[in-house]
């Protein structure tokens, strides 16, 4: 007993005991879920069945039901979009304020860290802002459309099926560049300066340093980076709860929240885990690819 | 000659930089405007860049007729709770993921990162199903501390790891020579020189906290617990057009983040910047 004690304050056993107290904990408050929600995936659980840990099989029947939905393809669509959109805006609008800002002029680091205002607000507030600026009739953006000529007539953003998801998308690039331009930033920082110096006396041209010596030194942060900009793209909700709820018609239903609806809407708790489940597939797939691209940064 | 044109680009970079700022913050300054402008003020055509005569009553009415002040507490009582849980299970593997590099080290540092990217939308199914089962919905506050604290640790930890990882080894050797135990070395020497990252982590996790969404959304059902987030989407609904109210709401809520973002921004942005690619 008394070893014990001093294996702990005294030895490898505090590592040990530091260490474990994280892993204990998300392993209740996050593996056992993980591994809970391949379990009620297969479950009958409904507002009935809720006070019990484990319900009636139920087979492949919630798998079925999910992929014979007639919902089913548009969200897989609406989810490639939404993403693919989201992450090539956040990512090139990013990476284009890095540049910009990694010129050393006076006040440089100040303006970039103002960006990350956007960042720290809650999405949900971020997403009632985009509310009031997307507003059909007295929006300040179609007002602005209207009096550059852009558009002859308003759009109701929200409400119109076609520019529903749009609309989201617009409020989610705002929400992710100061992310983005911050990791890039760090990467760009760790350019050795001689290079740039050496390519100069060579005389290259900006482009041509942009293409030879940025681009391949960055190959590993921009990996990272583009990864993260899905991990984070994909776990995006709150957005769609101030925004759209998904609608009009399901014009802008995306799998996180289509998943979150069947169980805390139409309380389908095994449906909503099917699309949980698959969700985390893909998620966790892009991620070994993250955490792939940041061993290299390390390494290098 | 070359001096002169670099004080040109200079200011030129000076000014497209503080028009991009300008242009980026504009939804936050449309939120103020509107804010201060009157009912028929909000609807005008061309919209009014600043308020002709603004209204402070509305911050006095939105105060006092939309319970948005048990709804922070609400939040505070959230953040508090989570930033607790953070930093009390977190700091103490981020320290052991600094310190050490081998296999179970590794093994360790995947596992965190895998769990920083599960979405929390799709994760509260579950959460919900096993929590209401277990009667850990009865306190639905708790509940929501517990699970969201299980999204914020990893974060915690990647950010703290860096702060950990600039501390000289040799300090914590020399006070184990001088005859501190490990646990004593760690509590005098090592978490003093690490306080400015894990403020600052902590700090971020606070924040997060406070405008956290998805879980008390689905896990706390009783209006008098519900955060600002929540009270936030139930104001929306009956005001759908009195757009100076709402905005004044989501000004007295995000303001004391801003606040706290602008006076710490350098910490915070250095914070960031170490930890987030480590």
């Amino acid at each position: 007993m008394k070893a014990c004690a001093k294996w702990i304050r005294d030895g490898i056993g505090f590592d040990a005991l530091l260490i474990a107290m994280a892993l204990t904990y998300l392993l209740a408050f996050a593996g056992l879920p993980l591994l809970y929600n391949i379990i009620i995936s297969f479950q009958v659980v409904d507002m009935f069945s809720l006070n019990q840990l484990f319900h009636e099989f139920a087979g492949w029947d919630n798998y079925i039901e999910v992929f014979h939905d007639p919902a089913a393809a548009e969200v897989l669509w609406n989810t490639t979009l939404f993403t693919i959109v989201s992450v090539f805006f956040q990512f090139t609008l990013g990476f284009a304020l890095a540049l910009f800002f990694n010129q050393k002029f006076p006040g440089a680091t100040w303006f970039r860290g103002l960006f990350l205002a956007g960042w720290v607000m809650p999405g949900l507030v971020v997403g009632v802002l985009w509310n009031w600026l997307l507003s059909g009739d007295f929006g300040v953006i179609n007002w602005t459309l209207e009096t550059l000529g852009i558009i002859g007539e308003p759009i109701f953003w929200r409400s119109d099926v076609d520019y529903s998801l749009i609309s989201v998308i617009l409020a989610n690039i705002w929400y992710g560049v100061p992310f983005n331009m911050i990791l890039l930033s760090v990467g760009l920082a760790g350019i050795p300066e001689d290079l740039y110096e050496a390519a100069a006396l060579d005389g290259a041209t900006a482009l041509q340093k942009f293409t030879t010596i940025t681009l391949p030194m960055m190959r590993s942060t921009i990996g990272a980076v583009i990864a993260l900009g899905i991990i984070f793209t994909l776990q995006q909700f709150d957005l769609f709860a101030a925004i759209t709820s998904g609608g009009p018609a399901g014009s802008s239903l995306v799998a996180q929240y289509w998943s979150w609806e069947l169980s805390f809407r139409q309380f389908e708790f095994g449906r909503g885990a099917v699309i949980a489940v698959l969700m985390i597939v893909v998620v966790l797939g892009v991620t070994v690819f993250y955490v792939r691209s940041t061993r290299q940064e390390t390494r290098l | 000659m070359m001096g002169m044109k670099r004080i040109y680009k200079n200011q030129l970079l000076f000014i497209v930089a503080l028009f991009a700022v300008a242009l980026y913050l504009f939804p936050l300054y449309w939120m103020y405007t509107t804010s201060l402008k009157t009912d028929t003020a909000i609807f005008a055509i061309p919209p009014q860049l600043l308020p002709s005569s603004p209204q402070w009553q509305t911050y006095i009415d939105v105060w006092n007729g939309s319970n948005i002040v048990r709804y922070m507490s609400n939040s505070v009582f959230i953040a508090t709770g989570v930033t607790l849980v953070t930093v009390i299970f977190g700091s103490g593997a981020s320290y052991v993921l600094a310190r050490y590099r081998n296999v179970w080290i590794d093994i360790s540092l995947f596992t965190v990162l895998m769990l920083q990217v599960l979405p929390p939308s799709l994760m509260v199914t579950p959460i919900f199903v096993a929590f209401a089962s277990i009667g850990l919905l009865e306190y639905p506050r708790i509940a929501t501390i517990l699970a969201f604290s299980a999204k914020t640790m990893p974060f915690f930890v990647i950010l703290c790891r860096a702060a950990f990882m600039t501390i000289p080894r040799e300090l914590e050797e020399a006070a184990l020579v001088d005859g501190n135990s490990r646990a004593g070395a760690f509590v005098m020497i090592v978490l003093p020189l690490a306080r400015n990252g894990i403020l600052v982590a902590a700090l971020l996790i606070f924040m997060q906290g406070f405008g956290e969404y998805v879980y008390s959304a689905s896990l706390i059902s009783d209006n008098r617990l519900q955060p600002a987030s929540i009270g936030m989407t139930n104001y929306l609904q009956p005001n759908i057009v009195t757009w100076n109210s709402i905005m004044a709401f989501a000004a007295i809520y995000i303001t004391p983040i801003l606040a706290a973002f602008v006076l710490l921004q350098r910490h915070i942005v250095n914070g960031l910047t170490s930890g987030a690619l480590k």
